[in-house]
């Protein structure tokens, strides 16, 4: 009796050991609601059941990616911060600048069998600085040309031969301004995204490699700097916030929207019955087209505790959020595309939603042939030069010489950077 | 046990009453205000471990940089613009309801509700609203403009005129806030000023307002231009709602360059800066009104 009574207590310590160790509580943040609401719910739910033990709390969502990374500091310097996080993918930098992330080449292990679980080089890039990994991409968008495929045809083009080049672009704009009655060809928000996707179609980068000299100002910037002036000038490309430009879009009395393919859901919503929103890969206007990229907006997981046995199962999660499961949940549920290419190269994950929806499969087309990383400029000055750059593409399409506006902004980013 | 004393019990009471607000006033605005003042000398980034003392450095470049020059005399231009023309409209309104409350009480309550509404509405709606009036080819500002034969603005994205359209919107807004406070004023001129007034010879309506009605109102003008001068000073939700500072800063004003430099790019040191400008500024006009303005009411 006695020793079934220890064999009983020692039995139900260990059980209650094992309890202790399995249930593991992450605590995961994420913003934009009305984007993800509904599929971090799904991915928690999901992930839960095939990780039992490992419970996951979803913080109360920030508003926006600004939002987010404001709230992520509050709660760093209140030492109240999450395990994870999903943070814009051109803000990141600023958690690991301040250094509040876990580093995760430890976790990755062998690079090989990584990328063979669909994590290609240009996917990790996103989340690299200086070869070291500390992000995962969660989703992604790239810049693309929403099209008014009526418009188009009344101004005597054609979808089938929809321009390849920015000469046959700015022309067909040109002809659809032309068309008079409030009508008008383009519109690109002069902003710094916008700007480096123009720069990545002529094959330039913002800054060098190793991020100590800024080179916005090549041969391949000024071409991007000039697109801006010339669809100004020839396509009267009309000066527009971008909510007066959806609005316009929305209408039916702006030909060609350039934006990020994220918005893909409400554009179509926006037009209607009105017309057939068409999206449109970006054009790629470098000849070596090794040397293009378009740099990717979207999310990044972030990993914020340093206890082991949390980071453990926080890598469980981020690779569950991020592989083939993940990525058929993120891109059903919100128009992103997915930063998985197995989802991509095998069809039983997405090849029904694709087949149904012509838009989206060639907008994640080009993230998978393209995607970047949207470089982020260092320091503490980084946030702020981005709106010196968009200030610099507002005079340029006021009439500015756009080679030698270019070369001030640059300057002007240089010296505010301490830079090159 | 005797009772305490009845000036100790006075002052119990006194520090009763007064002592939670002052506490939650120290707390909540003085406090946080110092720390503010402190941080503007330093390069604090928000959320960093660190930072280091820079002096006046950040105040330097409030005053030398481009974009926090512009900062400084886009607000001067907005307050320029809107206080003055806000102030003469709205004592026109004031006047004329006034008077037509005289023969129609009905009427007047209807203009008095008319103009009241962009105070009671929230701006960020009424925000939207305009962004949609003025839009560049569907707005019904432009459309109207067409219909007239003239060539339609870009309200909001010409650098050299969206100051101006924040501004009529600026005084749109405080027109309805300072007529109501004028009516209080006109209501409590006696009506026999007006009658001595007559007998002196003043009977011509210009004449009356010159004397009379003008001279009473001082303590309510004065009133007026503190409040009007602060919250144009402190205009923020139009610019963040319509152009964020844009565009190329044409719009930037420092409140929300404040926000900007503060929750945007998380320089929460340059923002603090921001910050202690805003407020000697708006300290400065106020005392500097308060002591001119009083010296010429008369009625006191």
């Amino acid at each position: 009796m006695k020793k079934l009574l220890i064999a009983a207590a020692v039995a139900g310590l260990a059980a209650l050991n094992a309890a202790q160790a399995a249930e593991v509580t992450l605590r995961v943040h994420y913003a934009h609601p009305n984007l993800w609401k509904n599929v971090q719910e799904l991915m928690a739910k999901n992930f839960m059941a095939a990780n039992p033990g490992i419970k996951i709390e979803l913080d109360a969502p920030a508003k926006t990616y600004a939002d987010g990374a404001q709230q992520l500091l509050r709660e760093a310097v209140a030492n109240k911060l999450p395990d994870l996080a999903y943070v814009g993918l051109n803000r990141w930098r600023i958690l690991e600048a301040r250094g509040l992330l876990a580093e995760l080449d430890p976790l990755v292990g062998d690079a090989a069998a990584f990328e063979a679980k669909g994590y290609t080089p240009a996917l990790r890039s996103l989340g690299q600085y200086k070869g070291k990994q500390y992000a995962l991409a969660a989703s992604a968008s790239t810049l693309v040309m929403y099209v008014n495929p009526e418009l188009v045809k009344k101004a005597g083009g054609s979808m089938d031969s929809f321009p390849r080049d920015f000469d046959g672009l700015i022309a067909l704009a040109g002809k659809i301004s032309a068309l008079g009655g409030g009508i008008d060809g383009v519109w690109v928000d002069p902003h710094d995204w916008r700007f480096q996707s123009m720069l990545g179609s002529y094959g330039g980068r913002p800054m060098n490699d190793d991020e100590t000299a800024i080179t916005f100002d090549s041969p391949a910037g000024v071409a991007a700097a000039t697109l801006y002036s010339r669809f100004a000038k020839e396509a009267g490309m009309k000066k527009y916030g971008g909510n007066e430009a959806r609005q316009a879009f929305a209408a039916g009395t702006l030909g060609i929207y350039i934006d990020s393919s994220s918005y893909l859901t409400r554009m179509i919503e926006g037009a209607g019955d009105r017309f057939k929103v068409t999206v449109e890969p970006f054009i790629v206007a470098a000849q070596d087209t090794s040397k293009v990229y378009f740099p990717t907006g979207g999310s990044a997981i972030v990993m914020f505790t340093k206890d082991k046995a949390k980071q453990a199962a926080a890598w469980k999660y981020m690779m569950y959020a991020t592989g083939p499961d993940g990525a058929k949940m993120v891109v059903e549920n919100s128009g992103y595309a997915p930063t998985n290419a197995l989802v991509l190269q095998d069809k039983s994950y997405l090849g029904d939603f694709y087949a149904k929806n012509e838009n989206a499969r060639r907008a994640h087309a080009q993230v998978s042939a393209h995607a970047g990383p949207w470089y982020a400029y260092p320091g503490a000055e980084g946030v702020a030069v981005t709106d010196l750059i968009g200030a610099g593409l507002v005079e340029i399409i006021d009439g500015a010489d756009p080679a030698a506006k270019i070369k001030e902004v640059a300057d002007d980013v240089r010296g505010k950077l301490k830079m090159k | 046990m005797s009772a305490p004393r009845p000036r100790l019990r006075e002052a119990l009471t006194d520090l009763w009453l007064a002592g939670p607000a002052t506490v939650a006033m120290l707390v909540l605005i003085f406090i946080p205000a110092l720390i503010v003042g402190v941080l503007s000398f330093t390069d604090y980034l928000f959320g960093a471990s660190t930072f280091h003392w820079v002096g006046l450095d950040n105040y330097i470049e409030l005053f030398t940089d481009r974009t926090g020059r512009r900062a400084v005399t886009n607000t001067l231009l907005y307050v320029a613009v809107v206080m003055p023309t806000s102030i003469v409209l709205s004592l026109v309104a004031a006047l004329g309801v006034h008077a037509v409350a005289r023969w129609s009480r009905g009427l007047a309550n209807v203009l008095r509700t008319a103009y009241f509404m962009p105070v009671a509405a929230t701006l960020v709606a009424m925000a939207t609203v305009w962004q949609m009036l003025l839009h560049p080819n569907l707005g019904l500002v432009n459309q109207v403009l067409a219909l007239a034969g003239m060539a339609g603005q870009e309200w909001l994205s010409d650098r050299g005129l969206v100051l101006y359209t924040l501004a009529v919107i600026g005084i749109w807004e405080t027109i309805g806030y300072n007529m109501i406070l004028f009516l209080a004023g006109l209501a409590a001129i006696p009506e026999h000023l007006y009658d001595a007034a007559a007998v002196d010879g003043a009977e011509r309506g210009w004449e009356r307002f010159w004397t009379v009605t003008w001279p009473l109102l001082g303590p309510t003008t004065l009133f007026v231009l503190v409040v009007t001068a602060t919250r144009s000073f402190r205009v923020f939700e139009t610019v963040a709602t319509l152009t964020n500072g844009g565009p190329a800063f044409a719009s930037d004003t420092l409140v929300f360059a404040m926000y900007r430099e503060g929750f945007v790019y998380f320089k929460a040191g340059y923002s603090g800066a921001i910050t202690m400008v805003f407020f000697f500024f708006v300290l400065t006009l106020t005392l500097i009104q308060l002591r001119l303005v009083e010296k010429r009411v008369h009625y006191r």
